[in-house]
């Protein structure tokens, strides 16, 4: 900006204005608090159809959240995170199926879950170690090879996999157990398991985010350069943050099963990861929000036009949607009320309202804080 | 701040723990306790005395459309005629029109299972008629649970026709076995010598055709089968495996092929190298204008290049010269293009159909008049029971030779096709080989 024009009063209103009561700590925690406590009540006044497709957004969210970690917060374009979704579907749903050849018992779920977040943990691992080598579109392209060459070897180790038709284990793992049954449908259990897991892998996440890791990411998706000058290794970081995504998203895929008692080769399908990226900006990458208006996105934006007969218009809807969004809010739907603020605040400045896409105010918190 | 915080744990905890116990308190949900399924001789959702309800959930958009949306238009189309002349008569005595919700799984696992809830929500009668082997078991196990029929869909899936594993579906169309078996013993049983040359994609579809050729095959001691190729269904060119094939000296190919680039691609490189053996082509990639013309398989005066092609089928199809000439045919061609007779939001088909899909739909379309003509009482249970009693029923536009058998347990309801040879203008059915 010039130092010839007149400085900006809504930035040194913005400045000393104190802390406005929406951005206290106490506001936040009871929102969440209350948010919590309605999504727990929900289930048991809503019908079984809403439980079902909110139990599918926490399910996205979820895998979202992962893609969120290594994309929004460290910076790196992951073309394959659908890829460890479909391997946390798959460990779950063999495990469930087959029980590796062991009599598991009522462990069997926890055990399936646990699978779901290592495997693919350790996979996200292995290949970090080679993709994070490389920087920017070199990672996506490295990345992109996953779900194209896990989709052959989903159906190429039937005996294992259930091949092409794909493969479901007993739906008992995740209906209303015996000692909860007469208090909960099948509908509400699985809400309600859905919304534990969620929950406490969103909460794992907004901690990871505002700590030492979460600064970590923040400084090499700003400048690898400055980080490695700061002592902060861009790989190991890198590879860190590889790593928690790639477990989130098997988190997300033992969800997967959890709603359909189903998994295929086609859960891994490429356009499947193309989507969840894009659901990643439309619910705004790089806040904790963000992946939960993109499981929203995710779901509704096929699940709506379908339910109203005119699933032709699908794609259309979903272009429109991310094209506004690109245009209007681009730090995505998450920073929906950042922006109605500073339109309202600056619209006594303005002599023309103006079409134009506001530009960012200095000294406005960047989009990788929420 | 850190007072603030201490704060906010116990109010969120108190908070919590009242509300936890006042949902759980509240759990009703239409006064009854939860339960799987409250069987009765009350009537099941989606019928009344004057309606019935049918889901459909098939790929109406995206690659597999235009299958898909036969799939669901020649059941609408029949059924629209048959309401229109008054409904079906029911073996309750009551006379019931047939409504169809369309629901568009776009060939996505996820989303077809989905839309199952939806159409629970809805309160669809029974699911029918639908496309697509992952996407139908996507909610195989969430309708078995529910007691939704899941029927009359088409899938090679064998898993669908076991009645101890299945109770509440059953499949339309021949698996991938029974049409590769029908094309073995015809070979078996010309008695001449023969070098089989075979390419199978490497999945569940080339694996079935491949084994019901062998089974058809038996231990025949005229067919040496000569080289077994397989490729991934993500291959971009079967050159390299036409070549090898040729270079054995096979006289026929056993092509188990279902993409339709890859077959054509095939026929061009056997000619481009001169290898002409007679061709075994499944029936989804025989279609003369889909994949011989384009293959070059039919050389200027309209003959075929290749000594022989066969393929398989139970059906008529709609691109043929005699069908449109045919009464049901004309009855067909108008109905499908009827707007009156589709749902909203439904597109109808715009003129003769691609897809044998919609011919298949109309068939099964038959079958559940005759199941809804046999079911005594409105219940899903009773329709199960129906439609598993039908056999040896000749719906329209089925080929001589084949019926409609719902008894037989571990078949789809038509488990019969005969082999048909191409003749430069459509396929005839041969009783032999040569």
């Amino acid at each position: 900006m010039s130092g010839l024009r007149a400085p900006n009063t809504a930035v040194i209103a913005a400045a000393t204005r104190p802390t406005p009561w929406w951005r206290t700590t106490w506001f936040r925690w009871t929102l969440a608090a209350v948010v919590f406590l309605v999504l727990v009540v929900i289930p048991f006044i809503a019908d079984p159809y809403s439980n079902q497709t909110m139990t599918r957004i926490m399910m996205w969210a979820v895998a979202i959240l992962g893609l969120n970690v290594v994309m929004g917060y460290a910076g790196q374009v992951s073309l394959g995170q659908i890829f460890f979704v479909g391997v946390g579907a798959y460990a779950t749903a063999i495990t469930l199926k087959s029980h590796w050849g062991v009599d598991l018992g009522l462990l069997g779920a926890v055990i399936a879950f646990v699978l779901a977040a290592v495997i693919p943990g350790v996979l996200g691992f292995l290949v970090a170690l080679a993709a994070a080598r490389l920087r920017g579109i070199a990672i996506a392209m490295v990345t992109i090879a996953l779900p194209i060459v896990g989709v052959p070897l989903a159906k190429r180790f039937s005996d294992l996999t259930g091949g092409a038709p794909g493969i479901s284990p007993s739906s008992k793992w995740f209906r209303t157990p015996d000692w909860l049954s007469g208090l909960l449908y099948d509908d509400q259990y699985r809400y309600l398991l859905a919304l534990v897991i969620a929950g406490i892998v969103f909460l794992l996440v907004a901690f990871l985010v505002r700590g030492k890791f979460g600064r970590a990411f923040a400084i090499v998706k700003a400048n690898e350069s400055v980080a490695s000058a700061m002592g902060i290794s861009p790989y190991r970081t890198k590879v860190l943050a590889f790593t928690i995504a790639s477990a989130i998203g098997g988190i997300g895929g033992f969800l997967y099963v959890v709603v359909n008692t189903f998994t295929s080769p086609d859960t891994l399908s490429f356009p499947n990861s193309i989507n969840l990226i894009i659901a990643t900006i439309v619910g705004g990458a790089g806040t904790i929000i963000g992946p939960i208006l993109g499981g929203v996105y995710f779901q509704l934006v096929t699940q709506i036009p379908t339910a109203l007969q005119a699933s032709q218009w699908t794609t259309v809807i979903q272009g429109i949607v991310i094209l506004l969004v690109l245009f209007l809010l681009p730090g995505g739907l998450a920073s929906l009320p950042r922006v109605i603020r500073r339109l309202t605040a600056k619209r006594p400045d303005r002599h023309v309202g103006t079409g134009t896409a506001p530009a960012p105010i200095p000294g406005n918190p960047g989009t990788t804080k929420e | 701040m850190k007072i603030t915080v201490t704060k906010r744990r116990a109010l969120v905890l108190a908070a919590s723990v009242g509300v936890l116990a006042l949902g759980l308190a509240g759990c009703t949900r239409g006064g009854g306790t939860p339960s799987g399924d409250d069987s009765g001789a009350a009537a099941s959702p989606g019928i009344t005395d004057t309606t019935i309800t049918i889901g459909i959930d098939t790929p109406l958009t995206g690659t597999t459309a235009g299958p898909g949306n036969c799939t669901a238009d020649g059941a609408i189309a029949y059924f629209g005629g048959v309401n229109d002349a008054g409904g079906v008569k029911f073996g309750d005595g009551k006379t019931r029109k047939v409504e169809f919700k369309l629901y568009d799984d776009k060939y996505d696992p996820n989303t077809a299972s989905s839309n199952f809830q939806q159409a629970q929500s809805d309160g669809v009668f029974a699911m029918a008629l639908g496309l697509g082997t992952p996407t139908n078991n996507a909610w195989k196990q969430a309708a078995l649970d529910a007691g939704v029929p899941q029927v009359l869909i088409m899938t090679g899936d064998p898993k669908f026709d076991d009645v101890s594993e299945s109770p509440n579906a059953i499949g339309l169309v021949p698996k991938y076995q029974d049409e590769g078996e029908a094309f073995g013993k015809l070979l078996a049983a010309d008695g001449k010598q023969h070098k089989v040359a075979i390419i199978e994609q490497n999945d569940d579809y080339g694996k079935g055709y491949v084994e019901g050729f062998k089974a058809g095959i038996g231990d025949s001691k005229n067919i040496e089968i000569v080289s077994d190729l397989t490729y991934e269904p993500t291959d971009t060119s079967l050159d390299g495996q036409v070549t090898q094939s040729a270079a054995t000296g096979a006289d026929v190919l056993f092509n188990a092929v279902s993409v339709t680039p890859l077959a054509v691609g095939e026929l061009q490189k056997a000619q481009a190298i001169g290898w002409k053996p007679s061709i075994f082509a499944p029936s989804n990639t025989s279609s003369p204008g889909g994949v011989l013309t384009p293959g070059g398989a039919i050389d200027a005066s309209g003959n075929p290049v290749y000594p022989g092609i066969y393929s398989v089928s139970f059906s008529n199809v709609p691109a043929a010269p005699t069908f449109a000439s045919s009464e049901n045919g004309q009855k067909f061609l108008d109905a499908i293009k009827n707007p009156a007779y589709y749902p909203a939001g439904a597109s109808p088909q715009t003129g003769v159909p691609d897809f044998p899909h919609c011919v298949w739909s109309w068939i099964g379309g038959q079958i559940l008049d005759q199941a809804f003509q046999k079911m005594t009482s409105p219940t899903r249970d009773a329709f199960m029971e129906a439609l598993r009693s039908i056999s040896g029923y000749k719906a329209d536009f089925m080929l001589e030779g084949t019926s409609v058998d719902t008894t037989k347990d571990g078949s789809p309801a038509i488990s019969t096709v005969v082999v048909q040879k191409f003749n430069g203008k459509g396929y005839a059915t041969v009783q032999n080989f040569g």
